[in-house]
């Protein structure tokens, strides 16, 4: 770091200098959390790992293949992250400031670069320690291969971090970079025959019990030759990418540190550039056609958002449909298949969060707000039913599960799914009187109160998963959910503007 | 049209507009004026229903200010700060779908919208998205959604806000083409050109 370096990022901190009780606090605070949170999941995960289920799905013959999968998918994920907030980040007038003046971004931005790369590099070394861990306890592996794995993962996050940092160096480049890399894991999992000529490959034949030192070699060179790449990437950052990026990320913790993840998420919602010569309004006999083909166009206009959202509903109807299997975890699936449901609506939903915004503003649509909803609940409604019922057939019929039950659960999450995703476009900012203390002998809960409030679209998501995996044997759960769903849904609706 | 009787609104024991009398006839524009913080949009937003006031009543054509009540939503448009704007459709799209909700005539909302937009100067602008609006452009975008569907009142606060001298020469010439077409305007201004081109009667509000 440079004297002219250290001096602003100096003056930058010593805005914000904490005295000796806000630092005693602070580690007072970081104890707590790792006696009390940390360290008892730590505890979990470790025992959960090692417990005869846990080996036996790290040493099933499908593990290494599960692994270049993982890592591939990784290596895709951190590309495409760098594209919207990147390694290389300060706050907005540091990074203003840094990147307009001589100074090398190599050298400006290294502190933050290093920092995001050792919690990645630490996570996965110590995913794969916990794995090779696991192993070497039961006896299925060598204690060294503990190390040697560890050291894979560590490689797997630099990796890892030099993927995103080029994401952000090279945004556009970074799609179809990041869908060769995915293209090539895949193929890497399921045709051995060229697992020893590529990266993901390599990983996976480094896994306790396979290992080769070929593999970890390779491994080491292409670690080397990207950190040895990082300063050049590092150089070829963009202004407006660093400055945009800093302000997006600056706005976005903003609101998530006032509980408002929907404006947060916003931020970061992939905004229209193709598509526009193709109409999306073709006023037609009847108003409800002409509002589903705009929504269907206007989601067409971000095709990488929609096909993430088609996607996502396509796990959720396989989700849905495993929950029926025979000694699954119903609920624990069901939930998931909630959540990721909830989320890949998201995409198809853009309508129905403009219906939510005109409905608390001045009258622009020569339409009821109700109609205007309903005209823009088509889109989403048409999808869901499609995909939803589509995977769950489809893996009803590869699994052999019966598919009436499935159907009639997967129908069921996506409606619930929907009204839930019409509540978090009607939900607006905090409720003032949730900022009131709620004391109790155990203390304040009022911020598990504001929490639940920030996130009760997610947990009414999974609620409705699990009540639908568990439709046939608990038909009033799922009631009692699809009341509270329909509920909050009107409570807000009345309330809105 | 309009008749608005000692209309105040007070917040806590902060008043944010002071007891007001004023009418405006069919037809007519009542330019609003004065200082910042003298209740200007205030008095707008009670005529647009967004607000209620705490002492006073507005009657427009004869009946009460009720927002959601669907006579009034047809007969009052209002702009007071950018109306809602989908991020996934285009300038074209978005003022040709509020057209087409109010007509059942496609070739009439067709026409409304390449006429509306040619009028405000945004024809060249009808492929592009709302981000990549300037925020001028992105000003006019908003008129264009409220002038893209009928109106007996049109509630306007600041309409040149952001706007170069010609486009808000632009914005004057549509104001006044609806006025001659017999409807009722209201609107709220900092600017003498556009107080002074448009205004039948001048309502100035002081500090309250």
């Amino acid at each position: 770091m440079s004297a002219r370096l250290r001096a602003a990022i100096g003056i930058w901190r010593a805005r914000d200098v904490r005295t000796a009780g806000d630092r005693g606090f602070l580690v007072y605070m970081v104890l707590m959390v790792a006696l009390v949170t940390v360290a008892p999941l730590a505890r979990a995960v470790w025992l959960s790992a090692t417990s005869a289920e846990g080996v036996a799905l790290f040493a099933s013959p499908a593990a290494p293949g599960a692994t270049m999968l993982v890592v591939s998918s990784m290596w895709t994920g951190a590309l495409l992250l760098g594209r919207d907030r990147g390694p290389a980040l300060r706050p907005p007038f540091p990074t203003h400031a840094l990147a307009v003046s001589d100074l090398p971004r190599s050298s400006a931005f290294r502190g933050p670069v290093l920092r995001a790369g050792g919690l990645v590099t630490a996570t996965t070394t110590l995913v794969a320690g916990l794995v090779a861990g696991s192993l070497a306890m039961s006896g299925l592996s060598e204690p060294l291969s503990v190390a040697v794995f560890a050291a894979v993962g560590a490689m797997v996050g630099v990796i890892t971090t030099v993927a995103w940092l080029a994401g952000q160096a090279f945004p556009r480049a970074a799609v179809p970079v990041a869908l060769g890399v995915l293209a090539v894991g895949v193929t890497t999992a399921v045709v051995p025959v060229i697992q020893p000529f590529t990266p993901s490959g390599w990983v996976g034949l480094a896994y306790p019990g396979t290992s080769s030192s070929h593999t970890l070699i390779a491994l080491a060179a292409l670690t080397a030759t990207l950190v040895a790449a990082v300063p050049v990437l590092m150089n070829r950052l963009d202004i407006a990418v660093l400055t945009a990026q800093a302000a997006r990320w600056d706005s976005a913790t903003a609101h998530v540190t006032s509980m408002d993840f929907t404006t947060a998420a916003a931020l970061y919602r992939r905004r229209p550039y193709t598509g526009r010569r193709s109409r999306a309004v073709r006023p037609m006999s009847g108003l409800a056609w002409t509002f589903l083909i705009r929504d269907a166009i206007g989601a067409a206009r971000t095709p990488g958002r929609l096909v993430v959202g088609v996607v996502a509903l396509t796990a959720s109807g396989v989700l849905i449909t495993l929950a029926f299997a025979p000694g699954s975890p119903g609920w624990l699936l069901g939930a998931a298949a909630g959540l990721i449901a909830f989320a890949g609506l998201g995409p198809v939903t853009d309508g129905i969060r403009h219906a939510a915004s005109v409905a608390g503003d001045f009258p622009l649509y020569g339409i009821s707000d109700e109609r205007l909803l309903a005209n823009h609940a088509l889109f989403p409604l048409v999808v869901l039913v499609i995909v939803l019922l589509a995977a769950a057939v489809v893996c009803s019929i590869l699994t052999g599960i019966p598919a009436a039950s499935p159907l009639a659960s997967a129908l069921a999450l996506g409606l619930l799914a929907l009204f839930t995703q019409v509540g978090n476009a009607l939900k607006g900012p905090l409720p003032p009187e949730l900022l009131t203390p709620i004391p109790t002998p155990m203390g304040d809960l009022g911020a598990a109160v504001r929490m639940t409030w920030a996130v009760d679209g997610v947990l009414l998501a999974a609620s409705a998963g699990a009540s639908a995996a568990l439709a046939f044997e608990s038909p009033l759960l799922l009631t009692g959910v699809a009341v509270t769903v329909v509920i909050v849904g009107i409570n807000r609706w009345r309330h809105r503007g | 049209m309009i008749e608005v009787n000692d209309v105040g609104v007070i917040a806590g024991n902060v008043t944010l507009l002071a007891p007001i009398s004023t009418s405006v006839q069919r037809a007519e524009a009542l330019i609003v004026r004065g200082r910042n913080g003298t209740g200007k949009s205030t008095l707008l937003r009670v005529l647009a229903g967004a607000r209620k006031p705490t002492s006073g009543t507005v009657r427009i054509a004869g009946a009460g200010v009720i927002e959601r009540d669907r006579d009034f939503r047809r007969r009052v448009a209002a702009m007071i700060g950018l109306p809602p704007m989908a991020s996934d459709l285009t300038v074209l799209d978005h003022v040709l779908l509020v057209a087409t909700t109010w007509t059942e005539d496609s070739t009439a909302a067709a026409e409304l919208t390449h006429g509306v937009l040619a009028e405000l100067g945004l024809d060249s602008l009808d492929g592009r998205f709302p981000h990549e609006l300037s925020s001028g452009q992105t000003q006019l975008f908003g008129l264009a959604l409220v002038l893209a569907r009928p109106f007996e009142v049109l509630i306007l606060d600041e309409p040149e806000q952001r706007l170069d001298p010609d486009h808000v020469e632009s914005v004057i010439r549509a104001l006044r083409a609806r006025r001659d077409a017999g409807a009722t305007l209201v609107v709220a201004t900092h600017s003498t050109s556009l107080a002074d081109r448009l205004a039948d009667r001048t309502l100035l509000l002081d500090a309250a």
